[in-house]
């Protein structure tokens, strides 16, 4: 933890690469250059994280969002739990609750739970998959930004970790009232969500966006000026961003 | 500027030139200063939310057919039956995720937006990090959603008993995405104009 200053230009001695940036929180114009892996860059006065590279980042979220398409439709459409009352048995999935609230007349709410807990968990993955697949082997083009765009856009509205806690409270609801088992819906479902988890977390925006814009470039011919370079002047920032 | 998209820096148009609408070279998503009408905008989904509220809290939430008899909860009700039960750390869950959540969420937003309606120049980076905080918990309160949504499908019994929800699960999920876009479409940047506006650390001051 550390503030790291990097060269202001007008100044004597060696002047370090630095690029400008602007905290989309605050608007305030820093310099700084780009922190190492593990390392974060934070806005020093709003605390807005500003970068947070991984290494390997591509390669980690492909591997893991591979991994959530695989084990998506055992967690989705296989029974998550078992309810024993009296003999008579009945078992739930997350398809089914969906299914459960459309059919019982709340068509609004039914659309909801789809999404958030279905569609949007799903396309998530899908596109993360997609996106970083192409920028892997270095194919990047207008659907790929189309593609990380929309992935952005939908991030907040994945909403596997809520249904987690949903199922937690659902069993300690029915607990005294039935028998409740487990089934293997549950397990792939607790694996569908450290991969989501996991996946998004090591997802390393910055570089995302620069390798497809590099990539496209490259396939339009420009040898690509892709970093905005700090030019000294007079009106440059005074601060530079605070790496932890 | 920077492009709310990427957090590319993309440099202000020339004055003069008019209103020409700035493209971001990285991503392409047409780059404001400000979100356009943000304010606007919020204080239209933050009343729609306080609207929905109310039926949210005070109609039924669940019906509950036991034995041929229905019986109707609204949210208060099942968390005041845990808390009877003994399972407080369960009661406690649901009461912070569906009734202080959105009510925190909504009176939070409306404190940002009327201090930058008022210019109030304090607590700036409290503010700041109380929008973080309100965009965060934002989506739990799906949490009662999920769970009538699993009871339903899986105390289906017939005659012997059944859950399903009642009326008052559409507004309820009304105020959550209504909540969550109003958060969406607030521009956090706001709170700091008023700031920059008297130390000179605003980007459209600095050409001076």
């Amino acid at each position: 933890m550390g503030v790291e200053r990097c060269g202001t230009g007008a100044g004597g001695g060696k002047t370090l690469p630095c690029q400008i940036l602007v905290c989309p929180d605050c608007d305030l114009l820093l310099r700084a250059k780009r922190p190492r892996p593990g390392e974060k860059l934070c806005c020093p006065r709003c605390n807005c994280v500003l970068d947070a590279p991984v290494e390997n980042s591509v390669e980690k979220t492909m591997a893991l969002s591979l991994t959530g398409l695989l084990i998506f439709p055992p967690a989705i459409f296989l029974p998550l739990l078992t309810l024993d009352i009296l003999g008579l048995e009945n078992t739930g999935s997350i398809y089914s609750s969906a299914q459960a609230m459309v059919r019982s007349g709340f068509f609004f709410t039914g659309i909801a739970v789809y999404i958030t807990s279905i569609i949007v968990p799903f396309v998530k993955l899908l596109l993360l998959f997609l996106v970083s697949l192409q920028i892997q082997f270095r194919h990047s083009n207008a659907a790929t930004l189309f593609m990380f765009k929309t992935y952005k856009r939908l991030d907040e509205w994945g909403m596997l970790e809520v249904y987690m806690i949903g199922i937690l409270v659902t069993i300690i609801k029915l607990l005294h009232m039935a028998k409740i088992e487990y089934d293997v819906g549950f397990f792939c479902f607790i694996g569908l969500l450290s991969a989501t988890l996991l996946s998004s977390s090591f997802l390393d925006e910055n570089r995302f966006w620069n390798e497809i814009h590099a990539q496209m470039l490259e396939k339009e011919g420009k040898a690509g000026e892709v970093e905005v370079e700090a030019q000294p002047g007079s009106n440059g920032p005074t601060e530079s961003a605070v790496t932890k | 500027m920077v492009c709310h998209e990427c957090h590319m820096v993309v440099p202000m148009p020339q004055e003069g030139k008019g209103q020409a609408s700035v493209y971001c070279p990285r991503c392409g998503c047409p780059v404001h200063a400000r979100k356009p009408n943000s304010l606007a905008h919020s204080w239209a989904l933050v009343i729609t939310s306080l609207i929905l509220l109310f039926p949210a809290n005070l109609l039924p939430i669940m019906k509950v057919d036991y034995m041929g008899a229905s019986e109707y909860s609204t949210i208060m009700d099942g968390i005041i039956y845990f808390f009877k039960e003994g399972s407080y750390g369960i009661g406690t869950v649901i009461l912070v995720a569906s009734v202080l959540v959105p009510v925190f969420k909504i009176v939070g937003i409306m404190i940002i937006l009327l201090s930058i309606h008022f210019r109030i120049e304090s607590w700036l980076e409290h503010k700041t990090l109380m929008f973080r905080f309100i965009k965060f918990i934002g989506r739990w309160s799906m949490l009662d959603i999920f769970v009538i949504a699993l009871l339903t499908a899986l105390v289906d019994f017939g005659f012997l008993s059944t859950i399903a929800a009642a009326p008052a699960a559409p507004f309820f999920c009304g105020v959550v995405i209504a909540t969550m876009l109003a958060a969406e479409v607030f521009d956090t940047r706001l709170i700091w104009d008023a700031a920059a506006k008297s130390h000179g650390q605003h980007e459209e001051g600095r050409g001076e």
